[in-house]
């Protein structure tokens, strides 16, 4: 009697316990943690996980916001990966950054998760995306929003002087001389570009080099600095800073001043990414909207521009214990419809050629229209997975040679002593 | 002259020493974990090549290679300098402007509070925020000093563009930050002097200047080591001043050895050479310490 009421009893327990066993495995959450850096717009991206979660109740997204420039959250992420760390599921990387994230085998190469679905994917996006997120074969991460640097000028003083938008750089020091001596506004700068220590500092080497017709490595990927091409970036910069174009204290200009000076309206030209335009045009603050035109950086004489490209990729950390789901979260990021999503809330640049004819984003963002062809067009920057090396000997030396404490020999040749062991 | 003949000897039996290592063994196990456990790791790590960028390398056992690069490094040698400079420059520089800090907040005021607090906030600010607040200060169009400078009709000067002045600024950052936490520790030593000496000197018609040199500097003595070792050690270590403000530019000319083997184990990721480098800054390190170590074995002895 007594051991039937037991068995009873633990029957009715466990009848009781099961629904609520089965309800809470069907709730079971998959937590999918991504990181982003506090220049990529962490607000619209947690919008845009909002929805994700909205779609698929059973995966909880949390978006951890890093640093504020790219070397700081790598510093922080090298930390986190060197350790092998799992608690990344997704991280958001500046598209330098593939070949070195393959080389130490942080990303987990997505080619076997998408499968056959693979070229049909790839041939939605920009070229120059698949190129950057391809190391070796192998597909390392998937384009968030594209970017590439443009040349910001004053559409009003242009105007005023009757000058065209500087299709040369010499053009651009002329057009900057007779607006500074016309304008007699003492706060007023005619060029900026990065000029301190940081990444953006290699661009500032390389879009001169590359708009006078030249490489920074040879098709056979050895270094190409040995010619009086690769001198080019220094005397022109020499040249813009002894006009008085450029300030003098080019060499503590941050990438972010250039917006600040160029939304101050101190500013007639700059040479910076495709934030810049959202922030002119909306922030309250801004002393120049509808004053800003965008256009192709200048070039030399006879010869064709080129500009560094730039944008956000989507990685499976290598360590994450939810890849597949990491996959399928990384899949709708790196989608056309989240693309249009970050063209309407951030003015971040599409990644899918189709998106920018799309009516809707062209309205927000008329500029997309001439932004497209040039980002289609943009160069990368040395691919190598001690990028992290050639970046810090090109700026270093770029930075001594704009404060002045080094000839264009001496830094050409400090540069190349610092270069030549990478590409041996 | 010994008197203590009497003392009773204490007769220390086997588990008052057990007892004694096992209160010990806490510490010592927490001491093997975090300092000499990573110290070890670094050491042996200085002996291989580790560069996660370049895993076809594998990690091999090299010997002193590292060593005999870092020797042959231009950028390691330049670093070591900078940080030698900034130890000969901020170590008395902050013991100077800490003594006077010091003498000032020991002055009878009616309401010591407000002092005593201007005197620890420098101290409690985070380094990399006094970085940045000097960074906006010495920037060139921006700063207040530049402001200030041409106000007077000196005109703006390239703080952080130029190698010379760069340093000078840093220095003041350093200097500015680090003689608060000399202050405090120099007046808890000017506070321990009793103040009858002082009242038997001015009976005995001694000026300010020789109380100072007589009785200030001397009963300060300890205190003033105490603070030096303390100082040269952080010196030694310098790099979220120097970090904030120039990033090491112009080019690598501000750059210090703790910031160059910040750049090489986290930037590069090359760990071996990188754990080197930091071998080599904890052996001057030694060298500088040690100095004071002599000398504080000279003045026991001399006691």
């Amino acid at each position: 009697m007594q051991r039937r009421t037991l068995i009873k009893a633990v029957t009715l327990a466990a009848a009781a316990i099961m629904p609520a066993l089965f309800a809470a495995n069907t709730l079971a959450q998959t937590t999918l943690r991504i990181f982003t850096g506090g220049q990529q717009r962490p607000d619209v991206m947690r919008k845009i996980a909002d929805e994700y979660m909205k779609r698929n109740p059973s995966v909880k997204v949390e978006v951890e916001v890093g640093g504020a420039t790219s070397e700081a959250q790598q510093q922080y992420l090298n930390t986190v990966l060197s350790s092998k760390d799992s608690v990344l599921d997704v991280v958001l990387i500046d598209v330098i950054r593939p070949a070195q994230w393959a080389a130490a085998q942080w990303a987990e190469p997505l080619d076997s998760y998408l499968g056959a679905d693979k070229p049909k994917l790839l041939a939605g996006y920009l070229k120059a995306y698949v190129d950057a997120n391809t190391v070796d074969g192998k597909l390392m991460s998937l384009p968030y929003f594209a970017d590439s640097q443009f040349l910001y000028y004053r559409k009003d003083l242009l105007e005023k002087y009757k000058r065209p938008v500087p299709q040369t750089w010499d053009d651009l020091m002329e057009s900057g001389q007779i607006i500074m001596q016309g304008e007699k506004n003492q706060n007023l700068r005619g060029f900026e570009t990065a000029g301190a220590p940081i990444e953006g500092t290699v661009c500032t080497y390389l879009v001169p080099l590359w708009g006078e017709g030249s490489e920074f490595t040879d098709a056979k990927g050895k270094l190409n600095l040995n010619n009086e091409a690769a001198k080019y970036p220094f005397q022109l910069m020499g040249r813009l800073k002894a006009s008085g174009v450029m300030p003098s204290n080019i060499g503590e200009i941050p990438t972010d001043r250039i917006r600040i000076d160029m939304q101050s309206g101190n500013l007639v030209f700059g040479q910076t990414w495709g934030y810049v335009w959202n922030r002119l045009e909306t922030d309250a603050d801004s002393q120049v909207k509808g004053k800003i035109g965008v256009a192709v950086l200048p070039h030399s004489k006879g010869k064709n521009g080129a500009t560094c490209i730039g944008g956000w990729q989507l990685a499976v950390s290598a360590f994450s214990k939810n890849k597949t789901e990491a996959v399928k979260f990384v899949r709708y990021l790196s989608s056309p419809e989240v693309s249009k999503m970050q063209a309407l809330m951030a003015s971040h640049l599409p990644v899918f050629t189709d998106v920018y004819k799309d009516p809707e984003v062209l309205k927000a963002n008329p500029w997309f229209q001439f932004a497209a062809p040039v980002v289609a067009q943009a160069r990368a920057r040395p691919v190598t997975a001690r990028y992290q090396e050639v970046s810090d000997a090109i700026r270093s030396n770029m930075n001594a040679y704009l404060s002045g404490t080094k000839t264009t020999e001496v830094a050409l040749a400090d540069m190349q002593k610092r270069l030549g062991p990478v590409f041996k | 002259m010994v008197t203590d003949t009497a003392a009773p000897k204490i007769k220390r039996d086997l588990s008052e020493q057990a007892l004694g290592w096992l209160l010990l063994s806490p510490v010592i196990v927490l001491l093997l974990v975090i300092v000499v456990y990573p110290i070890a790791t670094l050491v042996y790590n200085s002996f291989f090549t580790i560069k996660v960028m370049e895993p076809y390398l594998g990690t091999p056992f090299v010997g002193l290679e590292n060593f005999e690069k870092a020797l042959d490094d231009d950028r390691f040698w330049a670093a070591l300098w900078n940080t030698v400079l900034y130890i000969v420059v901020t170590v008395p520089g902050s013991l100077f402007a800490g003594l006077g800090l010091a003498l000032l907040a020991n002055l009878p005021f009616k309401r010591q509070w407000p002092v005593r607090l201007a005197l620890l906030l420098p101290w409690a600010l985070p380094l990399v925020f006094v970085g940045l607040i000097f960074r906006w200060f010495f920037d060139f169009r921006l700063g207040f000093v530049n402001d200030a400078l041409v106000h007077l009709g000196i005109g703006a000067v390239p703080w952080l563009t130029n190698t010379t002045m760069a340093k000078i600024a840093i220095c003041l950052a350093i200097i500015w930050k680090s003689s608060s936490f000399m202050a405090l520790i120099l007046l808890a030593g000017l506070q321990s002097i009793p103040k009858s000496l002082y009242e038997a000197a001015e009976v005995d018609g001694a000026d300010k200047w020789t109380q100072f040199r007589e009785i200030t500097l001397p009963m300060l003595a300890p205190s003033i080591f105490v603070a030096l070792i303390f100082r040269t050690i952080t010196a030694i270590q310098t790099f979220d001043i120097p970090y904030a403000m120039t990033g090491g530019g112009p080019g690598e000319s501000t750059e210090t050895l703790a910031m160059y083997i910040h750049k090489t184990t986290l930037d590069f990721l090359d760990f071996g050479y990188g754990s080197a480098l930091a071998v080599l800054l904890f052996i001057v390190s030694m060298i500088a310490t040690s100095g004071y170590l002599k000398y504080t074995q000279r003045s026991t002895a001399r006691d």
